[in-house]
This record gives structure tokens, C-alpha cells and sequence, in this order.
């Protein structure tokens, strides 16, 4: 394999990363954006999704790599677990912020942030102990087609989650941008009082924010699970960590950003996986967290949250 | 001193849109207004005035439901609304321009227009209201497409006003629209809040700008230190050397 | 029900005084601790009281971080595995450089070892355990402040973030650092301590001891801190930041000071931990150590030094005895029933479950913890607490002593230009505060008073101008440098530290005057205990200025205060640090007639005892009685100055308060409106 087909090689795969990390980046920006709340809970809302995902597709009785499905069948299975899955960890993140945030809203501190570290706690346990602690081989449908360029490979699975994850962000994209909610959302976000002042009903936008970003969570899961074959009630934790690295690299509380931070650290990890060493992964990304946080506090596109002083 | 002033306009039939009754508001056991009673007619523009830290901005958020009176009460269009939330409050037709305009500062002009009509139901109606803005802005149609952040005070309190007039109200509660403002932009401004209230809109504004605001209003009312200290026609407190007092803060000792 | 029992539990011990009864409960709880091994001969509880041990060290290692200082560190065992792999690493076969005449001195010491495992001569790393608890404070104390350094001017939750980051570099980088740590399999054969020759060998009960004596330690360390200045200062920024600044608290030092001092502890418990395993893998510092000790933290309450061991101690015990415990009995009870699932669950486990529900249900519904950091003060004698206040000034005035007084200029602001974007909050602006005298700034809202004061005490910076304070320049200088020099100052909105009572506030105030450092502060020094309580004299003398106001509520939190009290404490805390110049920043705002006309009295005998004052006021009449001279700001420009009475009648004053009314424009509406009134004959005007 020459230099130029494994750079190729790792552009497909840090791509279809960056739009796991890239999803998964999208709801800390969503919640941070409005409430100034870094939410662990996201990191293992995003791990259950991905066992909702597993268990979905078994349920249709796709079970490991083995029971390949094509046409119609195929896309309605695919598409059933991807709306099951985001329902349900949307859900969840309606939960979190309703019954366990909404009381901690007006207290000041890292109360509401402690509470999330809690909430992952629990919500990485109740895997633990329904699902097991064993690593699940994630089931497959695709047909193992796969193009090739000289040695470069570019499978299935790949394509399926670039249209995912295009129509998931370009979603997100129309809805911020274009609708009444979405535009509510970001006045929230940018003046919250002033928002309240025009009659926007803030407790529902706060609450769609996590509905979205858990859903787009949940998807990432699914990603997750697609993309590594398998899935593991601990893969929340980096995945989760590099996100928000991504959230923050693009600009925290940047809807666009958290997309590009998501892109580049997929690319990140891939290069660095191919052309440094796999061990320091982790180093690299986190390296670059402190690096941008203390030379670039507001990242690439800037950050966007409530200036409170 | 309650009595309406005789400058009875063709809108204005004397009944009360807006109400305060004996309202106390505390910030934790900061007790900030002092068995305040205001009386707003329909039709009519009153500003209330008075010096830093008077109580000005509370009476502006106790109206819009944010802060909420102690004891007392906030009559609306005859009906009690110290439980409604801020939501319902300007989907009943009470909307704001708020303090330092507070715009959205990276959302586009027609972005702000269009949030000011929130509680409004999008149709036909919507665009009415939006020429009607145009109408009264022209300057504010050429910037339709700017971010609001990048426009000038002037124009954002164009832009601000524009936006209250977008949720339909039937009173605009004004919270220092001459602050920050150069002097021409500020006759401005008091012109075209002169042009609301012919149009039908009843006005109440908060105004440290005390000559102007007479200028232009019907009754006013002077706040010092969370109590109404005068009140009565625009027209006499101009020529009452008290308000200098009360605006300088000079303070009777019990 | 429970405070009858309490009542029936408490009366034996009614009669022992306060003091006396905490002594007799910590001797007692020593005693009980020390004979642990002998009336409970069984190792394995031994071991796990041992273990128990270090966590209840590192939890109040976390507590100096979080608990004190407020910043939220969730990578706090990246410094615990520094210390376990620095003892370790000088310790097992690991590293061994091949042997040369130069090692001799260091063997001659005991460093080192020279040593044969055929081939050549080989040094072997023999560091003594005794010799690396206190080098391990040291060496892990140095990576806080690097890790430290480059985080602090972060926003509180990045900076959680981040040290999450360092948490997960940490081990990693031991991990992949196989020459040295050998990897992932970790360190083996890490030595064992010995002492006097008696090797601790694998007996847990040796370590025990160790351990006791380490936590003892450490939690007088942890008392020591927190009843002093470092203390004091930790939780002023804690509370407040910029108040902590501006009374003083050199903000970069006293975080550096934070993270070295819990890094510190958590090195050395990492010395101990690793001498009881004696061996070491980077996967026992992953991010669930750090989020277990948080736990720890919030379960016994942050910032409150027995609640940190008693929550930490429980967490421990529960995972070593209680859930295999209840797992014995869930099994037996599903044996009995005949219920498979009963008999196959494993209680341990749900460990990670139990830590997210109380961590979800302490933030919920115990903030403060199972033991909330309530700080108790000496209660006043009747003396104190009869202070009365008298109209006519302060009270008790004799005991602060009159300023020194010089000529000249006190402050002299010249020029002095602030930008907040294209927004011009102080347009060239000249005030002059003569030595001893009383200046009033007064102006609209927005005009830039608050401004100035923020620029004079170097809360924002000036785009250009100068301010000289006895000759010298204050522009440039941090807020701390600058209430060093002299210059002590109030908020618009008080920003006291709601958390502390009066005293702390005021004894706050005095940070930049006393001197005792974390080292004076733990070895006792007879200076620093005469300083702290010189400090808390001075504290209780300036509180009394107010009289019975504020003296009955030393202990009290000022969260409780009345609005009016709260400006007192304020005050009293500017007061304290033996300001030069006083800036009061609306000091009568929120009181009533009485209260202000009060507190205008008590600025006067200020005044009188030689204290210059430059203040914000609106209440013209106060201004009046204080001010010898009065400058008046509008949009950021000076438009007057003169005596009060002059400036009150100026035309240029009236109109910057009344409005900038284009005249004609406002004779035209007047005659208009006067038309409509004639013609509609119901005018009355």
C-alpha cells in the first residue's frame, strides 16, 4: 500500500468517524449553548444508544455479520432501528433535563455538571447489568459490497453512514436555521431573557435541545455500532471525551462547528492511527484540547453561548 | 391624582388597560416597589420617571411576568394577571422593547422581526405586519438581511421597536428607548412612539430622559426609591420643580 | 423521634464544654483506631481498612481542590498514579542502568544498589518508602502546577474538562511508556517498606498503621489550611473570584497553591498504595478513580474535612464488605426461594450504579453533603454583643486608630479612556482625590461610574490615561497589587462571599496584611498563631464599629444577612485591610432613610479620622453632608465638578439627569399639546 492509498484509505475512515464524532459533538453544543451545562450523561446516552440500536436490529432477527439483507427489506429495517433508536435516547435526554437538570437550573456551581456525571454513572450501570459486560458483535445487514481503488477500500457500511449522518446534520442544519422552534432555539441561546420577553416558551426550547442532541446521540451510536462491528457499555467514555473535544475545537455552542470539530477529529484519529501510533491517539486529541482551549478559548467558528458575566 | 387628564384622543375612552394595585416586589428582602399603584388607559402613553435604582426596570419586569409583586396586584384589560406567565402575557398583547435593546445579536434583522411575532400564528396577518414595520422604518427594510449585531444603536432601536409591534400589542412597554441614543436619533424615536400611539397602541415607558418623555406623554408618574412620589398630566409635572428633586435624588428622612 | 434520642444519647455529655467534648470524641475514636488490629485480629479487614485508608487520604487531597478552592478537578488520579509509579519505578526491577563508578555515592546513601542478574553489573533503584512519602509531595506537587499553570484562567467547566484530559494523558503516557513501566503489564515486585531492619513484608496490619497515620495527617494538614489564611483565601475564590482579587487574593498563586497542595496528598497516598500492592497498572487510575473520589467528596459534604474522610470512608467500606456481604445473603435468600436470578446477582457490580444515584441524589437534594462545612466560630461575650449603635458615627472608633496623614494628592486619575468595543465608557477622564479628602461621583445610570472604579482597581483594563496613586501608577498593575497598595473597595452589588460568615468576610479583608503561609500555617508557628489572632482582633474591632448591627452575627453567614447588613459587612471588609483610600460604590443603595442618614454618619467619622474616601452615590443630600467636592459623569465625559451645592444647579447637570431634550423640538410639542388642550376645553393644566 503506497503513502497516497493509505492517506486515501484513512480520508474514508476519518470521515465516517467525524460524523460519529460530529453527531455525537452536535447535542454538547446544543445544551451547552443554551445552559452553559457540560452534560456527561451525552457520553453513555450515546452508548445506550447504540445497545438500543443492537438490540433493534437483533429484534429483526439480523443477528452478527452474518444474515445479510438487500432492497426494500433492508432500508426499512436500517431505517426502523435508526428512528427507534434516536426516539428513545431523544427520550431519555427529555428525562434527564425534565426530572433531574430543570430542578438545578437556578443553582449556581458545578452542581448540574455533578449530576450529569452521575446520570452517566447510572445510565453506563443499568447496561452493565441488563446487556452484560461482554462486547456485543453488533449485527450487520449490508451486503459486503465493497469499491476498490487500487488498494484503497471503501465498503458499504461507509457510504450508508455519510448519507446518515449528511441527512441527520442537514436536518439539524434546516431545522436551527429555518423553522420557528429552531429559530427560538437560537434566540434562547444568544439572550435567554430577551427570548422569554418575546413569549418564547424557554422550558420547551431547553427541552427540545436535549430531545435533539440525545437523538442525534442515539444515532451516533448506531454509527458506532455499524462502523466497529461491535458495541460495549464502555465505549462511551473516550468517544464521548473526543466529542466534546470536537465541540470545542469548532467552537462551543456552534452548531456548524461542532460538524467541522466532529470532521476534524475523525481525521484526526485516523491519520494519526495510520501514521503515528494508536496508543497516542488519545494524547494527540486531548493535547489538542488543552492546546485550543487555552490559545483558542472560543475555537475555530467561535464559541456561541449566553455571555453571562 | 389618578384622575385621567381631560387630553381625551379619539381612542381613548378613559377605561384602564393596565393596572398596578398596592404592588410590592421584593429581590430576596430588597424591597423594591412600595405599594405601587399605576393607572394606564387605553389609548394613552404614560411614562413613568425617576432616577437610578428607582424601581423603573422592576415595574418594567413585573409587567412582563418576570418578577412577580409580593402582594398586590397587576390588572390587564380588567382581568387579574399576576399568575400569567410572560408567554401568555404577550400573546394577550403586551410586548416589550427592552432595556439596551437587546437584540439577537447574530440573527439576521428579519430574524429579530420575525421572533417579535412568536405567539402570532404565521399567515397573511404576518405579513400586514411586517409592511406596516417597513412602512414605519424604511431603514429597517434596506437592513432586513444584516445581522442585527452589526447595526447601529439607531437602527437597533428601530429594529427593537419594529419587533414589539410584530407580537400585535395592544401596549408596548418601553424600557429607556432614548438610552445611548444621540440627541437627534432620540426626537426620533419619540416621534415615532408619538405614531404608534395614534396608530392605536397604548405606550408605557420607563424613561430617565424625563423632558422628552413629558414631550411626548399624556400622565406620568414619578418613582424615587420604589415609591410613586408624583403623578398626574405630562403637561403639569413639566413645569413641577419637584421632579429635579426626586431625579437628584434628594431624600425626605422620616 | 431522633432529636428526643439525640437529646437522651447527648445529656451524659451535656455538661462538658464544647471543646472538651471534641477532644474526648477524637481521643476516643484514636484509641479505638489504634487497637483495631488487636480486638479485630483478621487481615484481610485489616487490608481493607488499609485500603479504605488511602482513599479516605486521597478524597481530602481532592478536597483541597474542589472542596476549598472550587475548581472541579476530574483527573485528580493522574496525580495519584505520579506517586505510585515515582516509588514504584525507584523501586522494582524495572529500570536498570548498566553499573559504573558514578552510582557509588548514591549507594553509599542507600540510594541505589549495585546488583548482577548475569551479564554485567546492573543498578538497582532502592528509594525507602520513608524517604519518597515526603519526595512524592514534592515531585507530584511540581506536576500540579505544570497541569495546573495552563488551566487556570479557564472558565470553571473547561477547566474540568481539561484536567479530564490530563487524566486520561496520564496513564496513557505510562502506559506507553514500556521501557520505564513496563506497559500495560504493569510494575512488579515494587518494594516493600521496612523499618529498623522489620520488613512489612505482606502482613496488612504494618500497613494499617502507616495509613492511619497518613490520613491523621493529613486531615491536620487539611484542618490547618482551611482555620487560616490560605484558607480563607481558597474559599473567597471559591465564592467570588473577582472580590477575592480585589480584597487581595493573588488569584494564579493561590489555585497553583490548590492543585500542588492535593496533588501533593494524593502523591504520597500513591507512595503508600502502591508499598501495600507492590505492584502498579495504568489501568487503576482511569477516570473512574477520579469520578469515585468526586463522589467521596460530595457524599461527605466539599469542603468539609470530616465529612470528605466519613464519605470516602463509607464508600470504601460498602465496596469491600457491604455489597459482597449482601451478595452472601441476596445468594442465600435466592437458594431458599429457589430463585436463579437471586442466586447469580452480584451486588458489586451495581457498584458504578450505587456512586451515579448518589451523586444524582446528593446534587438533588444534599448539596452540601452528609457533614456540610459548617465553620463554627467562638461565640461573643456580653460585651461584645452589647455594643449599641449611636447615631453620630461609629462606635468603638478609639480601637481602629486615625489614619496617618500626608499632603498632597491621594488619586489622581488623569485622562483615563475605557472601550468596551465601539462603546467609549470613559471618555478622558480627570478626577483628583486630595489626601483625606471626600470625592463624589455622581451621574445617570450608564455614565460610567462603576466604570471608573473598575478601571481604577483593575478589574478592566484603560485604553489609555493614567491613574497615580501616592505618585505611583496603578494602570497595568492586577487587582491585588493594587489593594496591597492601599486601595480597598465596595460593590454596586455586593459581591461578599455568601458561603462565609462576617468574620471570614472581614478577616478576608485583611489577606493582603497578614503574612502566614500553608508552611506557618501547618508546623504552627507561634508568629502565625499571634498573627491569626491579631487578625481576628482587628476583625472583631471593625466589625464593631457597627455596633450591635453586625457584632451579634460574627458566626452568621452573610447569605442570611438583611440587604442592609450585607452592605455593613461590605464595608467592614474594605475597612479591614487598612485601606489608604476607601471606594464606596453606592454604599446607601437598598436602605432606608434612617439606615442611610446612619451610614452617611459613619462615612463622616471615617472622614474625620483621616481616611479618604472617593465615592458613588445618588442620594444628593448625603453627598452633600460628605463630599467636599463632587464630579459629575455623563456618557463616560466629566460634565462638572465643584462643591455639591453648585453642581446641583448646574444647567449642564440638570439636563444630563432630566434628558437632552432638543429644546425646540420640545417647545414645539408643548405648544401643540397646549393647542389640543385649548381647543378640546377640558384643560385644567
Amino acid at each position: 500500500m503506497t503513502v497516497y492509498d493509505l492517506a486515501l484509505q484513512q480520508l474514508i475512515n476519518g470521515v465516517s468517524l467525524g460524523s460519529m464524532y460530529a453527531l455525537l459533538a452536535l447535542g454538547f453544543t446544543l445544551v451547552y449553548g443554551i445552559l452553559e451545562l457540560i452534560n456527561f450523561s451525552h457520553f453513555n446516552v450515546f452508548m445506550v444508544g447504540s445497545f438500543v440500536a443492537f438490540y433493534v436490529l437483533e429484534g429483526f432477527g439480523v443477528v452478527g455479520q452474518n444474515t445479510i439483507m438487500t432492497g426494500l427489506p433492508l432500508v426499512g429495517v436500517l431505517l426502523a432501528a435508526l428512528a427507534v433508536t434516536m426516539l428513545v435516547t431523544g427520550g431519555i435526554g427529555i428525562g434527564i433535563e425534565r426530572f433531574l437538570l430543570r430542578p438545578l437550573r437556578s443553582v449556581k456551581g458545578p452542581a448540574a455538571m455533578i449530576l450529569t456525571i452521575g446520570v452517566s454513572y447510572v445510565l453506563f450501570n443499568i447496561i452493565v447489568l441488563g446487556a452484560g459486560a461482554d462486547s456485543k458483535n453488533f449485527p450487520n445487514p449490508l451486503p459486503p459490497i465493497a469499491f476498490t481503488f487500487g488498494e484503497v477500500v471503501l465498503r458499504m457500511r461507509e457510504i450508508l453512514i455519510w448519507i446518515i449522518s449528511l441527512v441527520l446534520m442537514g436536518g439539524l442544519t434546516y431545522f436551527v436555521g429555518y423553522t420557528k422552534l429552531g429559530k427560538a432555539m437560537r434566540a434562547t441561546a444568544q439572550d435567554p431573557e430577551a427570548a422569554r420577553m418575546m413569549g418564547i416558551e424557554v422550558d420547551r426550547v431547553i427541552m427540545m435541545a436535549f430531545f435533539l442532541g440525545s437523538a442525534l446521540a442515539g444515532a451516533g451510536g448506531m454509527i458506532f455500532g455499524l462502523y466497529y462491528n461491535y458495541t460495549s457499555f464502555m465505549i462511551g467514555f473516550s468517544a464521548g471525551l473526543r466529542a466534546f473535544t470536537a465541540a470545542v475545537l469548532g467552537g462551543i455552542g456552534n452548531v456548524p462547528g461542532a460538524m467541522l470539530g466532529g470532521m476534524l477529529i475523525g481525521l484526526i484519529e485516523a491519520f494519526s492511527g495510520a501514521f503515528i501510533a494508536t496508543a497516542w491517539t488519545d494524547v494527540i486529541i486531548f493535547s489538542l484540547l488543552v492546546l485550543v482551549l487555552v490559545f483558542r478559548p472560543n475555537g475555530l467558528l467561535g464559541r456561541m453561548a449566553p455571555d453571562k458575566s | 391624582m389618578l384622575e385621567k387628564t381631560g387630553l381625551e384622543g379619539g381612542h381613548r375612552d378613559g377605561s384602564a388597560l393596565l393596572e398596578f394595585q398596592k404592588v410590592n416586589t421584593y429581590y430576596g428582602d430588597l424591597h423594591v416597589l412600595k405599594d405601587v399603584d399605576y393607572f394606564i388607559g387605553k389609548g394613552e402613553i404614560v411614562c413613568l420617571l425617576g432616577g437610578n435604582a428607582s424601581g423603573k426596570s422592576t415595574t418594567m419586569k413585573t409587567i412582563m411576568g418576570v418578577v412577580r409583586p409580593q402582594t398586590g396586584e397587576v390588572i390587564y384589560d380588567g382581568k387579574p394577571i399576576s399568575k400569567m406567565s410572560t408567554n401568555d402575557r404577550v400573546k394577550h398583547g403586551i410586548a416589550p422593547v427592552l432595556e439596551a435593546r437587546r437584540l439577537f445579536p447574530r440573527m439576521t434583522v428579519y430574524e429579530n422581526l420575525e421572533l417579535g411575532a412568536y405567539t402570532q400564528p404565521r399567515g397573511p396577518q404576518f405579513d400586514e405586519d411586517l409592511e406596516r414595520v417597513y412602512e414605519l422604518f424604511p431603514r429597517v427594510k434596506e437592513r432586513r438581511d444584516q445581522i442585527s449585531g452589526t447595526l447601529s444603536g439607531g437602527e437597533q432601536q428601530m429594529v427593537a421597536i419594529g419587533r414589539a409591534l410584530m407580537a400585535r400589542p395592544r401596549l408596548i412597554c418601553m424600557d429607556e428607548p432614548s438610552m445611548g441614543l444621540s440627541p437627534l436619533f432620540v426626537e426620533q424615536v419619540f416621534d415615532i412612539i408619538q405614531t404608534i400611539n395614534k396608530q392605536g397602541t397604548t405606550i408605557f415607558m420607563v424613561e430617565q430622559n424625563a423632558n422628552m418623555a413629558l414631550s411626548i406623554a399624556h400622565r406620568a408618574y414619578v418613582l424615587q426609591t420604589g415609591v410613586v412620589v408624583l403623578s398626574g398630566p405630562a403637561a403639569e409635572l413639566r413645569e413641577n420643580d419637584d421632579i429635579k428633586q426626586a431625579y437628584l435624588g434628594e431624600m425626605k428622612v422620616d | 423521634m431522633y432529636s428526643a434520642t439525640m437529646q437522651m444519647l447527648g445529656r451524659p455529655f451535656a455538661n462538658i464544654p464544647p471543646k472538651a467534648r471534641q477532644a474526648l470524641g477524637l481521643v476516643t475514636l484514636a484509641v479505638v483506631l489504634l487497637l483495631f488490629p488487636y480486638f479485630h485480629n483478621n487481615d484481610a479487614d485489616i487490608a481493607s481498612m488499609a485500603n479504605a485508608g488511602a482513599y479516605v487520604a486521597l478524597a481530602l487531597g481532592l478536597n483541597i481542590v474542589v472542596g476549598f478552592a472550587g475548581l472541579l478537578d476530574l483527573g485528580y488520579a493522574a496525580f495519584f498514579a505520579i506517586g505510585v509509579y515515582y516509588y514504584g519505578v525507584f523501586t522494582a526491577y524495572q529500570v536498570m542502568p548498566v553499573w559504573s563508578s558514578g552510582w557509588a555515592p548514591l549507594a553509599a546513601v542507600g540510594l541505589v544498589e549495585k546488583i548482577n542478574q548475569g551479564g554485567p553489573d546492573l543498578v538497582h533503584f532502592t528509594l525507602s518508602f520513608w524517604l519518597a512519602l515526603p519526595t512524592a509531595a514534592l515531585v507530584t506537587s511540581f506536576f500540579g502546577v505544570c497541569f495546573g499553570a495552563p488551566t487556570l484562567r479557564l472558565r470553571g467547566d473547561y477547566l474540568a474538562i481539561v484536567t479530564l484530559g490530563f487524566g486520561e494523558i496520564v496513564p496513557i503516557v505510562f502506559r506507553n511508556s514500556d521501557s520505564i513501566t513496563n506497559g500495560a503489564a504493569g510494575l512488579n515486585g515494587v518494594a516493600s517498606p521496612s523499618i529498623f531492619g522489620f520488613d512489612f513484608g505482606v502482613d496488612a496490619t504494618p500497613y494499617y498503621y502507616v495509613g492511619l497515620f497518613l490520613v491523621a495527617l493529613l486531615i491536620y494538614v487539611s484542618i490547618r489550611l482551611r482555620d487560616g489564611r490560605v484558607g480563607r483565601a481558597w474559599m473567597a475564590i471559591r465564592e467570588d473570584e473577582t472580590a477575592a482579587s480585589t480584597m487581595g487574593v493573588n488569584l494564579v498563586n493561590y489555585k497553583l497553591l490548590a492543585f500542588a497542595i492535593g496533588a501533593g496528598f494524593a502523591g504520597m497516598t500513591g507512595v503508600y498504595y502502591v508499598a501495600i500492592l507492590q505492584t502498579a497498572t495504568p489501568d487503576m487510575f482511569n477516570f473512574n478513580v477520579s469520578a469515585m473520589l468526586l463522589v467521596m467528596v460530595v457524599l461527605g459534604g466539599m469542603g468539609s474535612v470530616w465529612g470528605v474522610v466519613v464519605g470516602a470512608f463509607l464508600l470504601q467500606i460498602m465496596q469491600s464488605w457491604l455489597l459482597p456481604d449482601l451478595n452472601w445473603m441476596l445468594h442465600s435468600i435466592g437458594e431458599l426461594v429457589g430463585s436463579v436470578w437471586l442466586q447469580n446477582v452480584d451486588m458489586v457490580k451495581s457498584t458504578q450504579l450505587i456512586f451515579g444515584v448518589i451523586l444524582v441524589f446528593m446534587m438533588l437534594f444534599r448539596r452540601d453533603g452528609l457533614i456540610p462545612a459548617t465553620r463554627k466560630t467562638p461565640p461573643l461575650d456580653m460585651i461584645q454583643q452589647a455594643a449599641q449603635v449611636q447615631r453620630g458615627g461609629f462606635v468603638g472608633m478609639e480601637k481602629i486608630g486615625r489614619w496617618e496623614q500626608r499632603s498632597g494628592n491621594a488619586l489622581e486619575v488623569k485622562d483615563v479612556t475605557v472601550r468596551f468595543g465601539g462603546l467609549t465608557a470613559l471618555d478622558r477622564v480627570n478626577i483628583v482625590v486630595p489626601e483625606g479628602g471626600v470625592v463624589a461621583v455622581i451621574g445617570p445610570n450608564g455614565s460610567g461610574k462603576s466604570t471608573l472604579f473598575n478601571v481604577i482597581t483593575g478589574l478592566v483594563p484603560a485604553d489609555g490615561g493614567s491613574i497615580l496613586f501616592q505618585g505611583a501608577e496603578l494602570l497595568g498593575l492586577a487587582p491585588h497589587t493594587i489593594l496591597e497598595k492601599g486601595v480597598a473597595r465596595t460593590f454596586q452589588n455586593i459581591r461578599l462571599f455568601p458561603n462565609l460568615t462576617v468574620l471570614e468576610n472581614v478577616l478576608i479583608g485583611q489577606h493582603a496584611r497578614l503574612k502566614t503561609g500553608p508552611l506557618g500555617a501547618v508546623l504552627m508557628s507561634p508568629a502565625g498563631a499571634a498573627e491569626e489572632k491579631r487578625a481576628r482582633q482587628w476583625a472583631v474591632d471593625i466589625i464593631g464599629l457597627f455596633g450591635n448591627r453586625l457584632a451579634p452575627r460574627l458566626a452568621q453567614t452573610v447569605l442570611g444577612l438583611s440587604y442592609a447588613n450585607r452592605r455593613r459587612v461590605e464595608i467592614a471588609r474594605a475597612l479591614a485591610s487598612r485601606p489608604k483610600i476607601l471606594l464606596l460604590d453606592e454604599p446607601t443603595a437598598g436602605m432606608n432613610p434612617n439606615e442611610t442618614l446612619e451610614l452617611a454618619e459613619q462615612i463622616k467619622s471615617l472622614h474625620d479620622l483621616g481616611l479618604t474616601i472617593l465615592l458613588i452615590e445618588h442620594k444628593l443630600d448625603v453627598v452633600t453632608r460628605l463630599a467636599q467636592n463632587v464630579v459629575v459623569l455623563d456618557h463616560g465625559e466629566k460634565i462638572a465638578e465643584g462643591p455639591a451645592d453648585v453642581v446641583r444647579q448646574d444647567e449642564e447637570v440638570l439636563r444630563a439627569y432630566l434628558g437632552r431634550a432638543g429644546r425646540e423640538h420640545v417647545a414645539a410639542v408643548h405648544a401643540k399639546a397646549a393647542e389640543t388642550t385649548v381647543a378640546e376645553g377640558t384643560g385644567d393644566a
